[in-house]
């Protein structure tokens, strides 16, 4: 991983038990968290889960029913979207199709009334950041989907907000253009230093792209943390579920003390986990244990275990190329879980029926209760 | 031979529509007064009668008035509407369209009639200003016709973003949304212009004494001698008509390429 600048841990935007309702709807349900100056911030959530009304109340098109929205310390509610310093790239990029690239990114600089020439130039400079240079004299609605979303960038950043706000902006594009994309937004927010925040519904993207993301359901956080603790210590089953792949198998709570539960799991035996490791449970379901596909290691003949060893059946076999998809029947328990194994050199891939070895450790599971 | 016959068929159906209007130009340039083949010889004496004929000025100076204010009263209602219809969520919203588009399929004696009825009835006197009365009201469902594609082919992130990179709601919509609609307007403002000109119904019942051009048209058909004149000036009529909707086609199709978008429908 590439170092981030440490956010200056100056709070940029902070929710105050934010609220809003459509009629009867209730799109935000008591909202509160700060985001911090400088970061690379996301809001991540299936669609209807309120993501891209909370990012628009940053903006202003939303007006909010309870609560505060602050930015920069300053309580937003009587700001209207054209006095607040945030700019926004929107879904559909909404490009001027009646303006010239130059006179799309220039707009914002409209009533600061420069001289030709200044105006110029920081069109050119906000141009070449977005990798346009050269581009200025063309016609917008002649653009492809990716200039467009970069123009889109230029035109919003020109103004040097303190906050760049993101709505789903890489999803018309394609799987290639989008992954470089992500890249260059990472690399664009570093350069400028500006606080951005992306709404996505693509958890992918939100882990390679983010300092920290919140989680989204039904109007709610459900989490907020870095890319790594919500894909390693998911909060809930729910989070778990939508965050990249988990592996569920039953288990049932022995004993809790300060620092340890004891947990008796299926196919596992019993074993000790640190409350850390400890989310809790879809409502109506007792506890048990998750694991992510890559955390559980498949021994190959002849490899010994680092620390404990299972034994299971390979019922299916999945080559991506890269990678292999196993899903397999652990000694003791009914349900199939999937298991990914790099394709290393030398090592053959396996075959469905085979018996196997996989080598695991407490402190890959998670436990929900 | 299926194709021949479709063949056939297409040429009979544009024979059947343009046959009368080709016979206009050639009786208005045909030296006699009789309107019956075979022609008698070319001739422009009955363009330069037109010129001095009595009551003829009078009704073209009526129908330009009434035009042009139907033209942008229609229009700037039609803007209002198709906004509100495009971009506003309100109870009743289907029926109120409905409502407004009605006088579309309306039979347009029914209008006139009914008009005549209350205005009379309110003791507002019969004049220009009644005609335009109602060719705003039969005109009116075209204008929102119009503008409400024009207005529909807009994202609404559009008008946000001027919002958001500093612009007021007003400059907004002055500076993204005008433009863009801009084809729309003009477009909007030929067709109900061509239609007001030329609407009879309306302006025979509500014009009093006020006569516009097709109600002087049709006085003048008592005259047999005035016929060739007529002739002549259905002749220019068409022709102005035609340019006028080429006009109007031609700012549509140059809306749709400018803003990049597709084009689909359109009048001709």
């Amino acid at each position: 991983m590439i170092p981030k600048p440490a956010a200056s841990g100056q709070t940029m935007i902070e929710f105050k038990d934010v609220h809003k309702w459509y009629g009867d709807y209730h799109a935000l349900r008591g909202i509160s968290a700060t985001i911090r100056a400088g970061e690379f911030f996301s809001l991540l959530g299936p669609s209807g889960c309120g993501k891209t009304t909370l990012l628009r109340t940053i903006a202003g098109f939303e007006g909010i029913s309870e609560g505060v929205v602050l930015i920069d310390g300053k309580d937003a509610t009587d700001i209207p979207p054209n006095k607040r310093p945030t700019n926004m790239v929107f879904q559909s990029y909404a490009i001027f199709p009646h303006l010239t690239v130059a006179q799309n990114v220039g707009f914002g600089l409209r009533k600061q009334r420069l001289a030709k020439a200044d105006l110029d130039a920081r069109v050119a400079e906000a141009l070449e950041m977005v990798g346009l240079k050269g581009y200025g004299a063309r016609a917008a609605h002649a653009l492809s989907g990716g200039q467009r979303q970069r123009v889109a960038l230029a035109r919003a950043l020109i103004l040097k907000p303190k906050v760049l706000l993101l709505d789903e902006p890489l999803s018309a594009l394609d799987k290639k253009m989008r992954e470089q994309m992500q890249v260059e937004l990472i690399k664009l927010q570093r350069q400028v230093g500006i606080t951005f925040i992306l709404v996505t519904h693509d958890q992918e993207e939100a882990l390679v792209m983010s300092d920290r993301i919140a989680v989204m359901f039904e109007g709610e956080i459900a989490q907020l943390s870095d890319a790594e603790t919500l894909y390693r210590r998911p909060n809930s089953r729910r989070v778990a579920d939508f965050i990249g792949t988990m592996n569920f198998l039953p288990a049932e709570v022995i004993s809790e003390t300060a620092g340890s539960i004891e947990v008796e799991a299926q196919g596992f035996g019993r074993i000790h986990v640190d409350p850390k490791q400890a989310a809790s449970e879809a409502p109506g379901k007792s506890a048990s244990i998750g694991f992510r596909p890559e955390t559980l290691t498949i021994l190959h003949e002849g490899q010994q275990a680092t620390d404990r060893e299972v034994g299971a059946v390979i019922e299916e076999v999945v080559y991506y190329g890269d990678m292999t998809y196993y899903d397999v029947k652990i000694d003791g328990t009914q349900k199939m879980v999937r298991l990914s194994m790099r394709n290393v050199f030398g090592r053959p891939v396996l075959d469905r029926g085979a018996r196997t070895r996989i080598a695991w450790s407490p402190g890959a599971l998670v436990l929900f209760r | 031979m299926k194709g021949g016959w479709f063949k056939l068929y297409a040429l009979a159906y544009l024979v059947f529509l343009y046959a009368p209007i080709v016979l206009l130009p050639m009786f208005a340039f045909n030296d006699a007064t009789v309107i019956a083949f075979p022609l008698n010889g070319f001739t422009t004496k009955w363009f330069s009668e037109m010129w001095v004929a009595p009551g003829l000025w009078p009704a073209l100076k009526n129908s330009m008035i009434i035009a042009i204010s139907t033209a942008v009263i229609a229009t700037a209602l039609g803007i209002f509407a198709a906004r509100a219809s495009t971009r506003y969520k309100f109870p009743g919203k289907a029926g109120i369209m409905g409502l407004i588009m009605l006088p579309l399929v309306l039979p347009e004696i029914i209008v006139a009639v009914s008009l005549l009825v209350v205005l009379l009835g309110i003791g507002v006197p019969l004049s220009i200003f009644t005609v335009i009365l109602g060719h705003v009201l039969m005109t009116t469902p075209f204008t929102i016709a119009i503008l409400s594609s024009a207005f529909q082919s807009l994202d609404r992130s559009l008008e946000e973003a001027a919002y958001d990179l500093g612009e007021t709601p007003v400059s907004a919509f002055r500076l993204v949304i005008l433009p863009l609609v801009m084809p729309g307007i003009i477009s909007s403002l030929l067709i109900s212009f061509t239609i007001s000109l030329d609407e009879f119904i309306i302006a025979f019942f509500l014009g009093g004494t006020q006569v516009t051009l097709p109600v002087y048209i049709f006085s003048q058909f008592r005259f047999p001698q005035s016929v060739p004149v007529i002739m002549a000036l259905g002749t220019i009529l068409v022709a102005l008509s035609i340019l006028l909707l080429s006009i109007a086609e031609y700012f549509r199709r140059r809306g749709i390429a400018k803003s990049g978008g597709k084009d689909t429908g359109g009048f001709l």
